[in-house]
């Protein structure tokens, strides 16, 4: 890049945060970040603004005022309905070249991850991936600390060149913002700058359903490699104690449960009260994500699995036999045999 | 077949996750003790470029970034079956991030021509999972990332991909150009064959690319990349109280515990 392209860093103020919104449901991530963006954002003397992108979504932008945005800024148009990484990149980047924003915060959530170069790469903007801890230093630099090598080391990342200074932040590793209805804020509409005709994809068809949120229980219940693709002891332990069940990523590797409930490096960060880890090996890349929960217990066949140096209790036992007897014993009801 | 692809992948040579140890005095991590291998979701990419070869016609060309001794990734990838293979190569990439390491591959999978770029999902020593779009915003080109499955269609010049999107999935048809990153796991690399593997390691010399061939001469390195590493630690230790029960009564009493709070 040359130095034409690199604005001064002067130039550039207020935290922007991506509000993600797909068919009227806003990723929880979103409110997240706006929680961690205002206090970025009050900690700089800036402005925090939420950037809401799709069709019919004032009143999406109407929510993040509520939820501590100073303003949104709204790119309300058909072309952004269903999610394509070309229009809400060109529209996002149109955006931050003219507006001029010092931070930028997106959820690295897969349509996150997707967009966010289409953004920093003709921008010229630092772009730190998969961010898990959020800071500024005394001259307001943001420091960006993300997991590297497996999850052994964080590596701290910083832009202090380049503007926008943009980073993806995983889901679930800060509290999500409170609503406050009597918050005041401009939602403003602002020109949608993507045609139709330009776009080079066209989705045939997009089949979502309920997106499971992990991050928010209290309760997990999480099933690996020794489930043998076996979750139903899990989902009756979660039952008994009101959790949800989720996974390491071989079993969402294997298909056995969706993509949406790994928790790890490439998955989600959650912060129960308990965790349950069930056949899992603890391998570091799945430690990291469940590192925040109060209290860690571990079912495994396997005395030295690493999975018992990161859980408060272990039993060593085959979890189709342990969790049944466990759920009992905390008053649930026994999972149905299985007929194979 | 009207139209063969030329099918460009980028591959990254990675010390072998098993095999990376932190020093436990300075608290950095020994990378350079463990042995240099091809990133295991590269294997899926290179598989899925040859997939696609088989049923849209063409070749197969793998590209990598990095010191001369990084050809041997792509000898790996000669092995598997590409056709062909390209080390860019330069003192200048020295220090690049994300942004000029897609530039250097963007510009080298437009000087190859490509059709379709495909990627493997993230490194897995940095994991940003960010060169893919990278690569295609550098150079304007459709992307489908977090692919599972493809579909060449050459005759309309569309590749059709089933994405893996947040509580579901997605079929988008993108015009090539179009530059994939296929998702970790979703199929069964094949293994080398024996002649391929002889021919890879003896007769087989990848080109040589330059920043200056590429045109990028004063694009790449550590001074053009915009994100800077201020720093590096191992990863906090939660202490945990480790204490292995013996029956379930016990656990169940001390999830009780545990849940009784709320």
């Amino acid at each position: 890049m040359t130095d034409e392209d690199t604005d001064s860093e002067a130039d550039h103020e207020d935290v922007w945060v991506f509000v993600e919104e797909h068919a009227g449901e806003v990723a929880g991530v979103s409110w997240e970040l706006l929680a961690k963006g205002r206090e970025l954002a009050d900690e700089t003397g800036q402005d925090l603004v939420a950037l809401v992108v799709g069709e019919g979504v004032e009143a999406v932008g109407e929510a993040a005022v509520e939820r501590g945005a100073d303003r949104a800024l709204v790119a309300d148009d058909p072309v952004f309905e269903p999610y394509r990484a070309g229009p809400y990149g060109d529209q996002f980047r149109a955006l931050v070249e003219d507006r001029r924003p010092s931070i930028v915060l997106i959820g690295g959530t897969t349509t996150g991850r997707d967009f966010a170069g289409r953004v920093a790469v003709p921008a010229s903007a630092g772009l730190t991936a998969d961010c898990t801890e959020l800071d500024v230093d005394d001259d307001g630099l943001l420091l960006a600390r993300r997991p590297t090598f497996g999850g052994d080391a964080m590596a701290t990342i910083k832009c202090p060149d380049h503007r926008p200074q943009m980073a993806t932040v995983r889901a679930g590793v800060f509290d999500a913002a409170a609503r406050d209805p009597d918050r005041e804020g401009d939602v403003e509409s602002v020109d949608v700058v993507v045609e139709e005709a330009d776009a080079l994809s066209r989705v045939l068809d997009r089949e979502v359903g309920d997106v499971a949120d992990i991050t928010d229980a209290d309760v997990v219940v999480a099933g690996g490699g020794g489930t043998d693709g076996d979750f139903a002891p899990l989902e009756a332990l979660a039952d008994a104690l009101d959790g949800e069940v989720a996974a390491s990523r071989k079993a969402v590797d294997e298909g056995w449960i969706e993509p949406a409930r790994q928790v790890g490096q490439t998955g989600k960060t959650v912060r129960p009260d308990l965790y349950v880890a069930a056949g899992i090996s603890g391998a570091v890349q799945h430690v990291e994500g469940m590192n925040d929960a109060e209290t860690v217990v571990a079912v495994n066949t396997d005395p030295n699995a690493p999975i018992f140096e990161h859980a408060d209790y272990g039993i060593v036992g085959d979890l189709h036999e342990v969790l049944p007897e466990l759920t009992e014993r905390l008053g649930g009801e026994r999972p149905p045999e299985p007929t194979a | 077949m009207t139209a063969d692809w030329t099918i460009v992948v980028p591959v990254k040579q990675v010390p072998d996750a098993d095999d990376v140890t932190i020093d436990p005095e300075t608290g950095t991590l020994n990378r350079s003790d463990a042995p240099a291998v091809l990133n295991a979701p590269d294997y899926n990419a290179v598989e899925a470029a040859l997939s696609l070869r088989e049923r849209a016609g063409g070749e197969v060309v793998a590209v990598t970034m990095g010191p001369p001794f990084a050809r041997a990734v792509l000898e790996t990838a000669v092995a598997l079956g590409a056709d062909d293979a390209v080390l860019l190569t330069d003192r200048a990439f020295g220090g690049s991030d994300t942004w000029p390491t897609s530039l250097a591959l963007a510009r080298a999978a437009d000087e190859l021509d490509a059709d379709v770029v495909v990627c493997g999902e993230e490194s897995t020593d940095s994991s940003t999972g960010q060169v893919p779009p990278g690569i295609a915003a550098h150079n304007g080109w459709a992307q489908l990332t977090y692919a599972e499955d493809l579909e060449p269609r050459p005759d309309d010049g569309e590749l059709v991909a089933v994405r893996d999107v947040e509580g579901g999935r997605e079929r988008v048809a993108a015009e090539t150009p179009v530059v994939v990153a296929f998702e970790y796991g979703e199929n069964e690399p094949r293994a080398a064959g024996l002649h391929r593997k002889i021919y890879a390691e003896t007769e087989f010399e990848p080109e040589e690319w330059s920043a200056e061939d590429l045109g990028i001469g004063d694009e790449v390195g550590l001074v053009n990349s915009p994100t800077k590493v201020g720093g590096m630690d191992t990863a906090d230790r939660v202490d945990r109280e480790q204490e292995v029960v013996e029956d379930v009564d016990a656990l169940a009493d001390r999830i009780a515990e545990v849940t009784a709070d709320d």
